[in-house]
Parts: C-alpha cells; sequence; structure tokens
C-alpha cells in the first residue's frame, strides 16, 4: 500500500460513510473531518514525489492488453490540493445552521464526496485509459451535484450534460486515433511517438483534445452551459464547483497537450489553410477572447451568482493565457492564477449564499444597504472582489501581474491589453455587485435581518485570509506551484517569499502591501485625528432634492447600472452563438425524443425479431 | 541604503507631494482665472479651503465604510506616490513597477466608489457608474500607451526607464523617440484627472447628481487633500514615462508643471462630455493613435 492508495480509500470511505449514515445530524461535520485527513494524507504524500517523479498506486489492472495505472505527480497534487481544501471549507459551511435548512443534505454531501473522489481518480491518471475512466465519473459526479434541486437546475444540467457527451466524444475519438496510430494507450508511448506523428494528424489531436477539455473549462465557444449550471447549484456545492471543478479541463490539457507537446512545437505548428496563425498564438487568442468576453456578459447579469459564473468563466481564460505564453514565468502565473482564483472565488460564492440564506434572493435589484446588517459577510465579499477584480494587496493581482510580465517579455503587447481590458470589466462588475447588495439603501424589509451565523462566517474567512496571506507574500503559494511546474517539465521561477525579483522590473509584495497600509495609516491619521468630530446619520438623512424620505421612497439606484456604457456596447452582445447552441439542443432533443420512443418496451419483440432476420440474412449470404 | 534614509523618504515622499500638488491646485485655478479674466485667488488659498473644510461643525457620516473609503482613497495615492522615484529618492521603487503603479492607481477609485455607495444615495451612485464607465474609457487607451512604453524601454521598472530616457538628454526622451505614445498617453492622462470635458462623474457644477453629493466638512477635504495627490502623480507619471524625470528637483518639478498646465490650459476650453461621448471619443483618438504608436514600437524591436 502507498500513500496514494490510503487516499484513494480514504476518499472512497468517505462516499461510503457518507451514503449510510448521511441523514445524521453531525454528518455534515464529519465530512470536515474526513476531508481534513484526506487533506493529511495528501500532505503525506507531498514528501514523496520531486520534479517528474509521480507516487504511484498499487491499484493497477489489464484491460485486453492494455494497462490502466494510476499515480499522482506534482501537478495531480497541485490540484488535488485546492480540491480537498475547497471540500473541506465548503462542507464546514454547509455543516451548521445552512445544512440543516437543506431537504435534501444527505445527497449534497454524498455528491460532495463523489465529487472528491471522482476528481482524485482522474488527478492521478496515468495513461489514456485511466484518463477517460476518471473524466467520466467527474463529468457525470458533477451532474449529480448540479441536478439536485430539480425545476431550473435540472434544465441547467441537462445542458451541461449534452456538453459533456459531446466532450467525452471527442476525447474518445482522440484517443481512438491516437492507439490506431501507435498501438497503446500509454502517455509516455504517445510523448515518445509525438515527434514523428504528421501534422494534420496531430492538428486533429490537439483540436479534439482542445475542444473535449475546452467544454468542461467553457472555453469560448463553449462557454454557454456553465453559468447557469453552476449557479443553478445549492450554495456550498456551487461554490465548490466554481472554484475547482472547470480547472479539472485544464489540468487535462496541461497533461496531454501542453507538457508533452511543448510550447516550442505548437509555435510552428502552421495552421492548415491560415499559415500566418500558428497553434500558440490560436491558444492564446482564445484564452484572450474567453477572459474577455463572458467578463462583459457578468456586467449584464442581475443575479449574484451567475455574475460570479461567468467571471469564473473569464478568469479560466486569463489562466490558459499565462499557461500558454509558456515561458517559466506565464506558466507560474497561470498556475498561481488557479490556486488564487479558488480562494476567493469560494469565498465570494459562499458569501453570496449567506445573503441568500439571510435575504431570500440574489437578485442584485432586489437588495441594498446590508453592510449595516451583514459587515462580516461585506468584508468577505469585499475582500473577495478586490481578488476577483486583481487590485494590490490581494492575492488575484500576483498571478494577474506574472502574467502580464510573462506577456509583456514575449513582446505580445495586444495579449496584454486584452488582458487588462477583461481586469477593467472585472472591477466595474464587481463594484456593481457589491454596490447592489451591501451599499445603498437598505430595504425596509430588510431592517430586521441578522449577520450569517458564524458556522458559515468562519469558512469565508479563512477562505479570504488565505487570499490576503498569499498575496502579500506569494512566495508561499509559489513553492506549491514549483512542484506542479516541475512536473510540467518546466523551468521553475526563481522566487522569494515576496515576490519575484526580475532583471525587467521585480515585484515584492511585502513592500507593496506594507506601503499600502502605510498610506493608508497615513490617511487614517489625517481623517481621523484632524479637523471636528464626525456623527453617523440615518440612511433617511440624504439629500433628495427637497423631499423627504421615508420606507415608501424607493431611492436606490441598482437597475441597469452602466445605462453609459451599455448604450455604446450594448449592441456588441450578439446572439449568434447562442442561437446555434438553441439549434443544437433543439436537435439533440429531437434525436433523444426519437430514441426514446423506439426504445419502449413495446417494440422489444420487434426489435428482437429484425435483429434475427438481419443475421440469418447475413448467415445465408456468408 | 539604511534604515534611517528609507524612513526619511516614507515621511518625505507623501509630504513634498502634498505641498506640490497644493501649488498645481493653485495653478489651475490662477489659470482658469488668468482665461476668465479674474484676479485668481491668493497664494494660500488651497491651504485654506483644506482648513475650512476640516473645521467644520457638521461632519456627516454614513457608517464606517464611508470613513474607510476616504483612507482608501488617500492610501492608494500615497502608495503610488512612495513607488513613483523623484530626483534623490528611489528607495522603493525597485520593489515594484510600472503595471504594479497601473493597478495601485485603481485602489482610490475603489475606494472612492465604495465610500459613495455607502452614503446612500442613488445621485452619489449615479455618478460612481458615470465615474467607472470613464474608467474603463481612459484606461484603455493608457494600457496600450503603458505596454507600448514598456516594450520600447524593455522594462517595467521606473528607474530603469528614468535612466535609459538621461542617457542623452532630449534624444533619449520618450516624448523624442515615440512621439505618437506621448501624444495619447496626454490625452489619457487628461481624462484621469477628470477635468473638463471628462467631468460629468464629477459634475461640479449640478452637485446632486455627483459622487461628492453627501460628501460634507472633512470628507470634502479629504477629496481636496486627493485631488493634490492626483494631480502630482498623475504629472509625475508623465514624467517618468516620456518626460526622462528629472535630474533635480530645479529640472524635474517644471516638467510636472508644464505637463499639468497642458491639461488645465485644455480643460478650461472645453464644454463637457456626455458619458457615452466620452467613451467614444477616448477609443476612438488615443486609442487609435496609440495603437499606431505601439505598431512602430513593434516595428523597431
Amino acid at each position: 500500500m502507498t500513500t496514494l492508495d490510503f487516499l484513494f480509500l480514504l476518499s472512497l470511505s468517505t462516499v461510503l460513510i457518507l451514503l449510510l449514515f448521511g441523514r445524521r445530524p453531525m454528518a455534515g461535520w464529519f465530512a470536515v473531518a474526513a476531508y481534513a485527513m484526506q487533506l493529511i494524507m495528501l500532505l503525506a504524500i507531498w514528501k514523496g514525489f520531486s520534479g517528474d517523479i509521480s507516487v504511484p498506486s498499487s491499484f493497477h489492472f489489464m484491460i485486453q492488453g492494455h494497462q490502466l495505472h494510476w499515480g499522482m505527480n506534482g501537478l495531480g497534487w497541485f490540484f488535488a490540493l485546492i480540491t480537498i481544501i475547497a471540500a473541506m471549507l465548503t462542507s464546514a459551511f454547509s455543516a451548521g445552521e445552512w445544512g440543516q435548512q437543506q431537504k435534501n443534505m444527505h445527497l449534497q454531501h454524498v455528491a460532495m464526496a463523489v465529487n472528491v473522489f471522482a476528481m482524485l481518480l482522474l488527478l492521478s491518471s496515468m495513461d489514456f485509459l485511466s484518463l477517460f475512466i476518471g473524466w467520466e465519473l467527474v463529468s457525470w459526479a458533477a451532474y449529480l451535484m448540479m441536478t439536485q434541486r430539480g425545476g431550473k437546475a435540472a434544465d441547467a444540467a441537462f445542458r451541461y450534460l449534452l456538453y459533456a457527451m459531446a466532450g467525452a466524444m471527442m476525447l474518445l475519438t482522440a484517443i481512438v486515433l491516437i492507439n490506431v496510430r501507435i498501438h497503446s494507450f500509454q502517455f509516455e508511448a504517445f510523448w515518445d511517438a509525438l515527434p514523428v506523428l504528421p501534422s494534420a494528424l496531430l492538428w486533429t489531436i490537439s483540436l479534439l483534445f482542445v475542444g473535449a477539455f475546452g467544454i468542461k473549462m467553457a472555453l469560448l465557444p463553449f462557454h454557454l452551459w456553465q453559468a447557469t449550471a453552476y449557479s443553478e447549484t445549492p450554495g456550498a456545492g456551487a461554490a465548490f464547483l466554481n472554484a475547482i471543478a472547470a480547472r479539472m479541463g485544464l489540468f487535462a490539457l496541461l497533461i496531454v497537450l501542453l507538457k508533452p507537446i511543448g510550447m516550442e512545437r505548437l509555435q510552428i505548428l502552421a495552421m492548415p489553410l491560415f499559415a500566418f496563425i500558428d497553434a500558440q498564438s490560436l491558444l492564446l487568442w482564445l484564452a484572450a477572447l474567453t477572459a474577455i468576453i463572458p467578463t462583459f456578459i457578468a456586467l449584464q447579469q442581475t443575479d449574484a451568482r451567475l455574475l460570479l459564473t461567468w467571471h469564473g468563466i473569464g478568469q479560466g481564460g486569463f489562466m490558459l493565457l499565462g499557461l500558454a505564453v509558456g515561458t517559466p514565468m506565464g506558466i507560474a502565473g497561470g498556475l498561481l492564477h488557479i490556486l488564487n482564483y479558488a480562494s476567493y472565488q469560494a469565498a465570494l460564492f459562499l458569501a453570496v449564499t449567506a445573503v441568500i440564506y439571510r435575504a431570500g434572493t440574489a437578485d442584485l435589484d432586489r437588495l441594498g444597504g446590508l453592510i449595516t446588517r451583514m459587515p462580516w459577510t461585506f468584508i468577505v465579499l469585499l475582500m473577495g472582489i478586490i481578488g476577483l477584480a486583481g487590485l494590490p494587496p490581494m492575492n488575484g493581482f500576483v498571478s494577474k501581474w506574472l502574467i502580464y510580465k510573462s506577456l509583456m517579455d514575449a513582446n505580445m503587447p495586444m495579449l496584454l491589453v486584452a488582458a487588462s481590458i477583461s481586469t477593467l470589466g472585472t472591477i466595474l462588475s464587481v463594484y456593481k455587485l457589491i454596490h447592489n447588495i451591501f451599499l445603498g439603501q437598505l430595504r425596509k424589509a430588510h431592517f430586521t435581518l441578522k449577520e450569517a451565523p458564524l458556522s458559515m462566517i468562519a469558512p469565508m474567512l479563512i477562505l479570504v485570509l488565505i487570499a490576503f496571506v498569499t498575496g502579500a507574500m506569494p512566495g508561499l503559494a509559489l513553492t506549491i506551484v514549483d512542484a506542479a511546474q516541475a512536473a510540467l517539465g518546466y523551468d521553475l521561477l526563481p522566487h522569494h517569499l515576496g515576490g519575484i525579483t526580475w532583471p525587467s522590473g521585480s515585484l515584492n509584495m511585502l513592500w507593496v502591501t506594507g506601503i499600502l497600509f502605510y498610506g493608508i495609516g497615513i490617511g487614517a491619521v489625517i481623517f481621523l485625528f484632524l479637523g471636528n468630530k464626525r456623527h453617523v446619520t440615518h440612511q433617511w438623512d440624504n439629500y433628495a432634492g427637497g423631499h423627504f424620505l421615508s420606507a415608501k421612497t424607493p431611492y436606490q439606484y441598482s437597475h441597469n447600472f452602466y445605462p453609459g456604457l451599455m448604450r455604446i456596447i450594448g449592441g456588441w452582445f450578439g446572439q449568434q452563438v447562442l442561437n446555434i447552441e438553441m439549434g443544437l439542443r433543439h436537435f439533440a432533443k429531437l434525436l433523444s425524443e426519437v430514441f426514446y420512443d423506439s426504445y419502449q418496451v413495446v417494440y422489444a419483440s420487434l426489435y428482437l425479431v429484425a435483429a434475427l432476420v438481419v443475421t440469418l440474412a447475413l448467415i445465408v449470404k456468408g | 541604503m539604511n534604515t534611517g534614509e528609507l524612513l526619511l523618504e516614507l515621511v518625505l515622499m507623501p509630504l513634498v507631494a502634498f505641498l506640490v500638488g497644493l501649488l498645481l491646485v493653485l495653478m489651475m485655478r490662477k489659470v482658469r482665472a488668468k482665461i476668465e479674466r479674474r484676479v485668481g485667488p491668493p497664494f494660500f488659498q488651497p491651504v485654506y479651503d483644506i482648513v475650512k473644510l476640516y473645521a467644520k461643525k457638521t461632519q456627516i457620516s454614513h457608517g464606517y465604510m464611508h470613513d474607510v473609503a476616504m483612507m482608501m482613497l488617500l492610501g492608494g495615492y500615497i502608495a503610488s506616490e512612495i513607488f513613483l522615484p523623484v530626483p534623490g529618492m528611489d528607495g522603493v521603487a525597485h520593489q515594484a513597477d510600472l503595471l504594479t503603479l497601473m493597478y495601485l492607481l485603481m485602489v482610490p477609485m475603489l475606494g472612492m466608489a465604495m465610500g459613495v455607495g455607502q452614503t446612500a444615495n442613488p445621485n452619489g451612485s449615479i455618478g460612481i457608474s458615470r465615474a467607472l464607465t470613464s474608467m474603463l474609457a481612459y484606461d484603455i487607451p493608457f494600457v496600450i500607451v503603458v505596454a507600448g512604453a514598456a516594450i520600447h524601454y524593455g522594462t517595467t521598472s521606473l528607474p530603469t526607464i528614468i535612466e535609459i530616457q538621461q542617457q542623452q538628454g532630449l534624444q533619449s526622451w520618450g516624448l523624442t523617440t515615440m512621439p505618437l505614445l506621448a501624444l495619447a498617453g496626454l490625452m489619457t492622462m487628461h481624462a484621469m484627472l477628470g477635468k473638463e470635458p471628462f467631468e460629468l462623474y464629477v459634475a461640479p457644477a449640478e452637485i446632486a447628481t455627483g459622487p461628492m453629493v453627501e460628501m460634507s466638512g472633512k470628507y470634502m477635504g479629504t477629496l481636496f487633500v486627493m485631488q493634490c495627490f492626483q494631480l502630482y502623480t498623475v504629472g509625475v507619471l508623465y514624467t517618468t514615462l516620456f518626460l526622462g524625470g528629472g535630474l533635480n528637483w530645479l529640472t524635474f518639478l517644471p516638467k510636472v508643471f508644464a505637463v499639468v498646465l497642458i491639461a488645465v490650459s485644455i480643460t478650461n476650453v472645453y464644454g463637457r462630455y456626455r458619458t457615452e461621448d466620452a467613451v467614444r471619443w477616448l477609443w476612438k483618438w488615443p486609442v487609435m493613435i496609440a495603437l499606431a504608436g505601439l505598431a512602430l514600437v513593434m516595428s523597431n524591436v
């Protein structure tokens, strides 16, 4: 038994125990403890590998002469760490008061545990068959999590399923193509055969892989399913899915494409017909568009959950952008962004869930002024949005800085501009989020609201604290990133606790954070100690152009928050992709109905007869 | 550099910024007065204004975020000023770079937005909606300018950028080596200052629809202090990027004043753009000029 076997066993028994005893009142806390044990086990694995070496699992078997085996290297470990921490903290969130209010908490516990187990399997796959098994398990586990609520959620989950099926088919096709050529399912055999593969085949395989995994990442143009599917999932599960689930696509893309093929090959891999575009530029611009377009779709949302999930899609583009630059700094930036994003996105989603728990809605047009009622949730959301927007001193800034910097060093200024446009759009959008929920005037219906209970506040605060500490001391997170980067076979980015020292401009977040707080301190001295004493007034004691304000006067500005901007860019939001997708969905529905009808039991004997006749005919003819 | 010098710089840099900022505000008012054929305010008028605002009896707060926002917006500018190298003082300028500064400059904007949001006045929120829209508008050309300048100098380190420009005097200034980017930079810096024709979100003439609607007493005073910092920061940033910084304060300050003078002179002969017109204008001219400048820079790399 290796440490990885223990981890699998622990994860599997978590699933089984929750399946059996998930209805018990303390099941939530048990789940937290189980994830904590898995985390300890995972940390024990850390000692077991270095560089490209992986910790093997003793569990393996043969199918028709092909070996399936599992093992965890630094890259898988990096993703597994995020997965388990996200599962632990979101479970802690749902273990207390929130979970007691849920009708199907049993199912939610099981779904979470199944997801973690499936992801661990995927993250340790060592050949194409185990990768495919893990991939399918992850897809179905996510479906299990999404479909719980029924109604709109089930619709969204069905939509997800269609996409996931298409992705699986593409993956299968790619794997079969590889097997036909090299007669093996092993990663190593594929990597060895790569230099002699013809460009056309490599293009086909690459496109199929990018399609298959891009669907999970919601890469453009497969971005439509994710926002509704994730936002309709119940609170804690949605936070987990948002933080890490979509990154599985990125992991798979890294392991099958970026690691073996390498950036050098992608750079000279010219596109058929369009020879001036190489594969790397294609990937970079796809990533940049994924960073921009979903961000501006997020800007238009009026539901807090939808807004956040659209940003999640956009941030996925950011990660791919860094990874596709292919320099040590770009790779480090992309990987670091995965970790950073998980920390604040989970916190943001939990904060929004807390708001829904108290106020009953996430509709940005029906909230406002909650800062006075839910101050801790406000602080979490504030720190979270600073991270999401990528401003100092939170960790989101550091990873984005690395990505900007790598683009600059690679002489790609237009991509840098594209990335910055995405960041600017994010700032606008997250301000709308926090303004419409927490700022402005409090509605009369919310006068008696209370702060969310401690069991919900604590996990959120831990998450934003992680986001803050890894922002001020990015060296901590970069050490973990090193493990993944070494496994990918790239040079490591030299770093120290505060950031990196680089010939063309350095970043030391210890100084940036210190100086920023020093400045805020001076501001505090100027503001608090000089001048007359301030006094706090009621929200109705406001300038209203001569009117008297009361609970009867709606005095909040939230709907259509950026009218000036929307008058210009509003027309740019085309519906073409949506229309194509709608057509495809109708087609799939039609097909499924046809199949459903033809599989009905009454016809079973008819099919049997038909099959018999065909077989007989073949025999007679033969 | 020893600790004593560093501490001295940390105290001196914001102080210098404030004093120069006061002078810049004074210049702005004097220029406007001259254009309108008035005498203009006395030398100490900016100081009187701040003292007056801080000493007002009514100081209305709308909650703790309203107060914290005031500290955030001062803090963001003070931090930016400490990271901007000026003659004789660049102690911590090596710890951050141009990209950091670009995003650090958005912190005050976010702080302002948070504070105004807490004041719970829709008129303020409308102002912020316009302010953030214009931030999106001017930051896109600004990013292109920054990217072009960084590619041209081959670095984002601010002290190195100054060093490169001081090697051959006027010939190596950013203004002469990349005039198109310098021009686009001047346009975006102007919009960044929020002066006419881009002052829709401040809208001083009709205070009821701007971010300042609930800002009284020392809140207004803090915004005044912020304006001093803002004029200084923008002037120094432009000087650093395109005018070769300065060997000493005697050559440095005139450049800063010249940059701000251009902005305030243009300001006074313009009316005001509506939000969408400002966005259109900024996405058309400065972006086009900056892209052309960037293309030139890229062809020389």
